[in-house]
């Protein structure tokens, strides 16, 4: 009997502590896809500030990483979406990286201006970073797990400020 | 992978389609007049996978790229063109492969060969374009190989030499991961090069 009890600890253990095992028993919302883990591209950006990001400052939490750019036309239609699970997210733990590809500071400017405000924009300026990440197209997402790895991606534009996605993501960061 | 006005292709493809043909057995083949002729937008629609194209003309593809800031050898050169944006919509639940090198391109005198991103990669170095235009540049273009996954939709241009002949695009789409499965075979005819008004 003390077998069988050690033994349920242990798999209790195991799918508790385990992020990717827990991570399994997520409901994966329309159009996102589960990949095979990878180490995220090297990402060092700076926004229109000049400060500079890197995607290895963010270890131990959760990372969206968001490729567009403003003449895509399901890039702009996500944007105000992505701009509203930012605002409730961040706060319970979420990073986020919102990669423009390769415009310049005035058009990103004045899209974000009238699209989503209040997203902080890296600047690939040459496309190159872009190009590390091999997306499908624009936009494109990929969600880092908190040791670096990428571990999910949407496939184009995502209604992220509705229930399925909300819960999707809050359900990642419990993995952490 | 463009997903230039994709949106906006859809929607029109949505309100025009009044063709509907039926893939048997993984073959299917569209006779569709060209656009220009009141016709609707060349599309093919099936259980498994919807594929539409429109032709841009010269001013079209002029007037996005210079938005964009590209400079003006680079968009003399791109109106040269024959420019026709492609939307594919994996409606089915399995991988359908696109993968350009699968399609054909012919007008009645001779095939016909795509300007691909290797050729244009090419040329915009001769021409020594910014980085961040050639990047551009290549996101506006259909991927050349891409596994659809269920319900997926993507877009962009394929480019060809402008010509006056109408052309043929038979194109071969593989399907199941490890693509051993019947391919689905589309065929437009009579597609022109969209003209300036």
């Amino acid at each position: 009997m003390m077998r069988y009890h050690l033994l349920g600890i242990m798999l209790f253990s195991l799918v508790f502590t385990n992020p990717s095992l827990a991570a399994e028993s997520i409901t994966l919302p329309q159009g996102i896809l589960e990949l095979k883990p990878s180490p995220a591209p090297r990402t060092t950006l700076d926004d229109l500030d000049g400060e500079t990001y890197t995607l290895k400052q963010d270890k131990g939490a959760w990372v969206f990483v968001h490729f567009w750019a403003s003449w895509c036309g399901p890039c702009r239609e996500e944007m105000p979406a992505i701009q509203n699970m930012i605002s409730t997210l961040q706060a319970e733990g979420l990073k986020v990286a919102m990669i423009n590809t390769a415009e310049d500071e005035d058009t990103v400017f004045s899209f974000l201006s009238a699209y989503a405000p209040d997203i902080r924009p890296l600047m690939d300026r040459d496309g190159q970073v872009t190009e590390k990440w091999r997306p499908r197209g624009l936009p494109a997402t990929y969600l880092v797990d908190p040791d670096g790895q990428v571990l999910y991606q949407a496939l184009g534009g995502r209604a992220w400020d509705t229930a399925p996605y909300m819960s999707f993501l809050r359900g990642l960061m419990k993995t952490k | 992978m463009l997903y230039l006005p994709i949106l906006e292709i859809y929607k029109t493809l949505m309100q025009t389609r009044n063709i509907l043909l039926q893939s048997t057995a993984g073959l299917l083949s569209l006779f569709l007049a060209a656009p220009g002729n009141a016709d609707p937008v060349p599309h093919y629609d099936s259980a498994e996978l919807a594929v539409g194209l429109m032709p841009r003309a010269p001013q079209q593809i002029a007037a996005f790229y210079e938005a964009r800031g590209f400079s003006k050898p680079m968009v003399e050169r791109l109106k040269q063109q024959c420019f026709i944006t492609v939307w594919v919509h994996n409606k089915s639940q399995n991988i359908i492969w696109l993968d350009l090198a699968r399609w054909e391109f012919s007008n009645p005198n001779s095939n016909v060969t795509r300007l691909d991103r290797h050729y244009w990669k090419a040329e915009w170095s001769k021409m020594q374009i910014p980085p961040a235009h050639q990047s551009t540049f290549r996101w506006t273009l259909l991927p050349e190989i891409l596994d659809f996954q269920p319900e997926e939709r993507e877009g962009g241009n394929i480019v060809l030499p402008r010509s006056n002949s109408p052309m043929q695009i038979h194109a071969s789409f593989p399907t199941k991961a490890d693509k051993s499965g019947i391919p689905i075979t589309v065929i437009f005819n009579n597609i022109e090069c969209a003209q300036d008004p």
